[in-house]
């Protein structure tokens, strides 16, 4: 009973951090209104930033914190550059090819650099563990569900507050009327994809700090956890897919608990399948755009 | 250049029977011609893709649904024929059916749920599905043999004969490669291809004039699947073992390469696709670990100047909107 | 002659918006029924609801003495019913043929199994489509076109290979929707000629348009929206007449009401 109470803290806590992902992933999706497939590899650049950082700087979260968002941001303005700019009014299939095309670059690009073995990640929160009554929670546990609560506080106070917040809101809602308003859309659209892949970077510290190693091929699976996440809100709405992002960890530390721990990536499909056949337009009733 | 293809064309017109005869002479002959073995498991490595490209190619460039992660349909043939052909001892020629029938059910399935939606939840269900299916084959001991594989896949036989090099493996995969343009051509051609192709080409008009846009995606996403789940099944005993590192999602990839280097949305496409990553494959040997970068700048390449790809169907959605400069021209030209 | 569509209390809401709301219609059989409004009225989400392009959130839509509210589109079509759309929904890097070959989806039953043994249903088929088809071209005075590829069309010419496309479904009824958009004087005479001979080759004719002119010349029954709602319906000279309508057109005022003389 312990250890499946501890199991599902564990869950709770890994639930975080696919929700930042899965945040950043509809921020994307809403304000560039393109699906994407780059999502795991920007986080596993993120991921290899923070390792860098705490190599050379020592153990400085916030720096960490700072230097992986700033590193994915800048992947993002490649992706951008790349997938989007060129293709907003052509079919749709062209900028999703686009972006397996570079999601493959930059996995293999991250494999050459990186090399392909698994690297320990600098141990830079001492473990401590604080115990109430029967349930267990380690410091870095709630590290972690901090940061992702500040930064989607951090998000909701720049999307709803400030200018660019209100542009990007713009820009997701209609393009052409956004345009019409004198918002710069392309470039709104950049800081939009920017600022779902700083998300991600970030993601991809926590999960480097969670499971203590980093290495170039975490981000295959993680794109379909975003995405499964994001789902759950229409691919759009972002607390949905935080919502989301929370009960897949939950759902996927549950299910390894009955079975085994190779089966992880499992669960989340049979998520992904079981939304899609009961609420396939996801909880969200905001009728924005969709992808 | 306009009249150099025009010359081929009118001479191709004319003897449209002898070159027929010559092509087909020469495809036969062929491994007669070619001493090496290694170039000849090249050769055969270009058939087979070509025949797995061109069923993906029949999802992403006829029907214009995007499937991702094709290697799970291929996956799922391969470990039904390995599976059978090993423990049941049942004949190569009846898996080849088994496999592929048992993948487009498989296939139904998965497309299903994904119909309501728009194309892109399709490629996110293939891709998370193809990496399921390789997790299963990993996991699932008992039947899969887990991390060991399928070992000791028995050679088929036609006639008497055993067909285990690649030499004689080279008529097996031609033999299915043909039949698969044949009827994939045929089909195209009817009814069924048209309104595959009218999905594509515009969604809303296809359902205005009657067309049952779910049952014809799902009858083109079974289809697909059907021919790579019979290639799979082909596959298991050219190598005589399998594991499940051969279905990973790189695996999947690297179909979708071939297909968007080689052109979608006609038959050649794939084939060419097949030609040219496989001999690219060749080439980069030393350099393995830049052969997949060297296919994404490809990919990214062809979707900055020629969506559809190389000889892929350039009178399409495929090929971009290159629609309204050309009506342009037309325009300036009829002011002339 | 009888009713052929009708509607019965049709409404759709997105969200808190109502699009349409409580409109009755009865389109008899043979008729030219026009539909105009100011825009946003709803006309064309009227049009996707009675083509099953949306399901209404109440009410029902009777075609031809079936229940047709909330069918799909595509068994709509096979009941009879052919549309076009505001925004021209052409296969536009097709030729004008195969355009055409394509609308004869439900007229044709070749399966697969045909396609691949080439049986004689198939062959039927190919030659059923190849005559009809170029038959239906000759109709509509597009042959000159037959092998240009849609997209490539003036604008006024892609309009009328859209109706010809719809032709080949063989409908009783034909939706039009704005189909004098952006065509200069000449070409709306020239199309209104051509919608007065297809309801006298027997079609019933259902049209959305702006131009008043059109309209008024063209319909029998005429059915006016504004903001979702029916506020009139009746032949050209009741609708000029009615006050409603002046309203939803140009206000009120003095001036105002001079408008449609």
């Amino acid at each position: 009973m312990e250890y499946i109470i501890n199991q599902f803290v564990n869950g709770i806590c890994q639930g975080f951090i696919y929700a930042l992902m899965a945040v950043g992933y509809s921020v994307i999706v809403g304000v560039v209104g393109f699906v994407t497939f780059t999502h795991g590899e920007v986080i596993v650049f993120g991921a290899f930033a923070s390792f860098y950082i705490f190599l050379l700087c020592g153990n400085n979260l916030l720096l960490g914190v700072i230097g992986s968002f700033a590193a994915s941001w800048l992947i993002g303005i490649f992706v951008y550059k790349i997938c989007y700019e060129r293709f907003f009014h052509a079919p749709r299939h062209i900028a999703l090819i686009c972006t397996i095309g570079v999601s493959m670059l930059l996995k293999n690009i991250a494999q050459i650099i990186f090399g392909p073995n698994k690297k320990p990640m600098l141990n830079i929160i001492k473990n401590k563990i604080y115990s109430f009554g029967i349930v267990e929670i380690s410091k870095v546990q709630i590290v972690i569900i901090l940061t992702v609560i500040i930064l989607s506080a951090l998000l909701f106070i720049i999307f709803m507050k400030t200018r660019w917040g209100i542009s990007l809101r713009a820009v997701s809602q209609d393009k052409t009327a956004a345009a019409m308003m004198g918002i710069n859309v392309k470039q709104t659209a950049m800081i939009g994809n920017c600022m779902g892949s700083g998300l991600a970077g970030v993601a991809g510290l926590l999960i480097a700090i969670n499971y203590q190693t980093v290495y170039a091929t975490m981000g295959s699976n993680l794109s379909i956890k975003a995405f499964a996440a994001a789902v759950l809100g229409g691919l759009t709405s972002v607390p949905l897919a935080a919502l989301g992002g929370i009960l897949i960890g939950i759902i996927e530390n549950m299910g390894i608990t009955f079975t085994s721990a190779s089966l992880r990536d499992i669960f989340t499909f049979v998520f992904l399948i079981i939304i899609l056949i009961f609420k396939p337009q996801g909880f969200s009733k905001k009728k924005g755009v969709r992808p | 250049m306009k009249h150099f293809i025009d010359t081929i064309k009118s001479t191709y017109g004319k003897y449209k029977v002898i070159v027929w005869i010559i092509c087909s002479l020469l495809l036969l002959i062929f491994p007669a011609l070619i001493p090496s073995n290694y170039v000849m498991g090249v050769v055969c490595r270009i058939l087979f893709y070509a025949t797995l490209a061109g069923s993906l190619n029949v999802i992403n460039g006829y029907s214009g649904q995007m499937c991702i992660g094709h290697a799970g349909f291929f996956c799922i043939g391969a470990y039904i024929e390995a599976i059978l052909a090993t423990q049941y001892h049942i004949n190569f020629w009846v898996l080849l059916l088994v496999g592929g029938i048992i993948t487009a059910i498989i296939g139904g399935l998965i497309a299903l749920p994904t119909l309501r939606m728009q194309g892109i939840y399709l490629s996110i269900i293939t891709l998370g599905f193809s990496e399921v299916v390789r997790l299963i084959a990993l996991n699932w001991t008992s039947v899969t043999g887990g991390a060991m594989g399928v070992k000791g896949i028995k050679s088929p036989t036609l006639l008497g004969f055993t067909l285990s090099s690649p030499k004689q493996y080279y008529y097996i995969f031609l033999v299915i490669g043909i039949v698969f343009i044949f009827v994939t051509n045929r089909i195209i051609n009817s009814r069924t291809g048209s309104a595959w192709i009218s999905i594509r080409e515009d969604e809303l008009a296809a359902r205005s004039l009657g067309i049952e846009i779910k049952k014809y995606k799902i009858l083109n996403f079974m289809y697909g699947a059907f021919w790579a789940g019979v290639m799979g099944a082909a596959y298991a005993p050219y190598t005589r073992y399998i594991d499940s590192t051969y279905f990973s999602l790189d695996e999947g990839f690297n179909i979708l390469s071939m297909v968007i280097i080689g052109g979608q949305g006609t038959l050649i496409g794939p084939i060419l696709g097949a030609a040219v990553v496989n001999s690219l494959t060749e080439l980069l040997r030393s350099f393995s670990e830049w052969r997949m970068v060297a296919y994404a700048v490809l990919i990214i390449a062809m979707m900055w100047l020629r969506p559809q790809g190389l000889v892929g169907a350039s009178d399409s959605v495929l090929a971009g909107d290159k629609m309204k400069k050309k009506k342009i021209k037309v325009l300036a030209k009829e002011e002339k | 002659m009888g009713t052929l569509l009708e509607t019965q209390n049709v409404c759709k809401y997105f969200g808190g918006l109502k699009a349409v709301e409580n409109v009755d219609m009865k389109v008899e059989k043979g008729d030219i029924f026009g539909i105009i409004g100011p825009n946003g009225a709803g006309k064309t989400t009227f049009f996707n609801i009675c083509s099953g392009f949306y399901a209404p959130t109440h009410g029902k839509i009777i075609f031809n003495n079936n229940d047709i509210s909330g069918v799909s589109p595509d068994k709509i079509a096979r009941l009879g019913m052919a549309r076009t759309f505001q925004n021209i929904q052409l296969f536009k890097y097709m030729s004008v043929l195969d355009n055409v070959k394509t609308g004869f989806h439900i007229k044709t039953e070749s399966t697969m199994t045909d396609a691949i043994l080439h049986t004689n249903r198939y062959k039927k088929d190919k030659e059923y489509v190849n005559e009809k088809s170029i038959e239906v071209l000759k109709k509509v005075g597009l042959s000159k076109y037959a092998e240009t590829k849609a997209g490539n069309l003036a604008y006024g010419i892609q309009r009328k290979v859209e109706i010809a496309r719809a032709l080949a479904l063989d409908p009783t009824i034909i939706l039009l929707d704005e189909p004098a958009a952006g065509m200069n004087p000449n070409e709306t005479d020239s199309l209104r000629e051509f919608i007065k001979q297809l309801n006298e080759d027997g079609y019933t004719i259902v049209v959305i348009e702006h131009d008043m002119k059109f309209v008024m010349r063209s319909c029998n029954q005429i059915l006016v929206l504004s903001f979702g709602q029916k506020i009139c319906e009746g032949t050209p000279e009741i609708v000029k007449a009615d006050e409603q309508v002046h309203q939803a057109y140009f206000g009120k005022g003095i001036i105002a009401g001079k408008g449609l003389q």
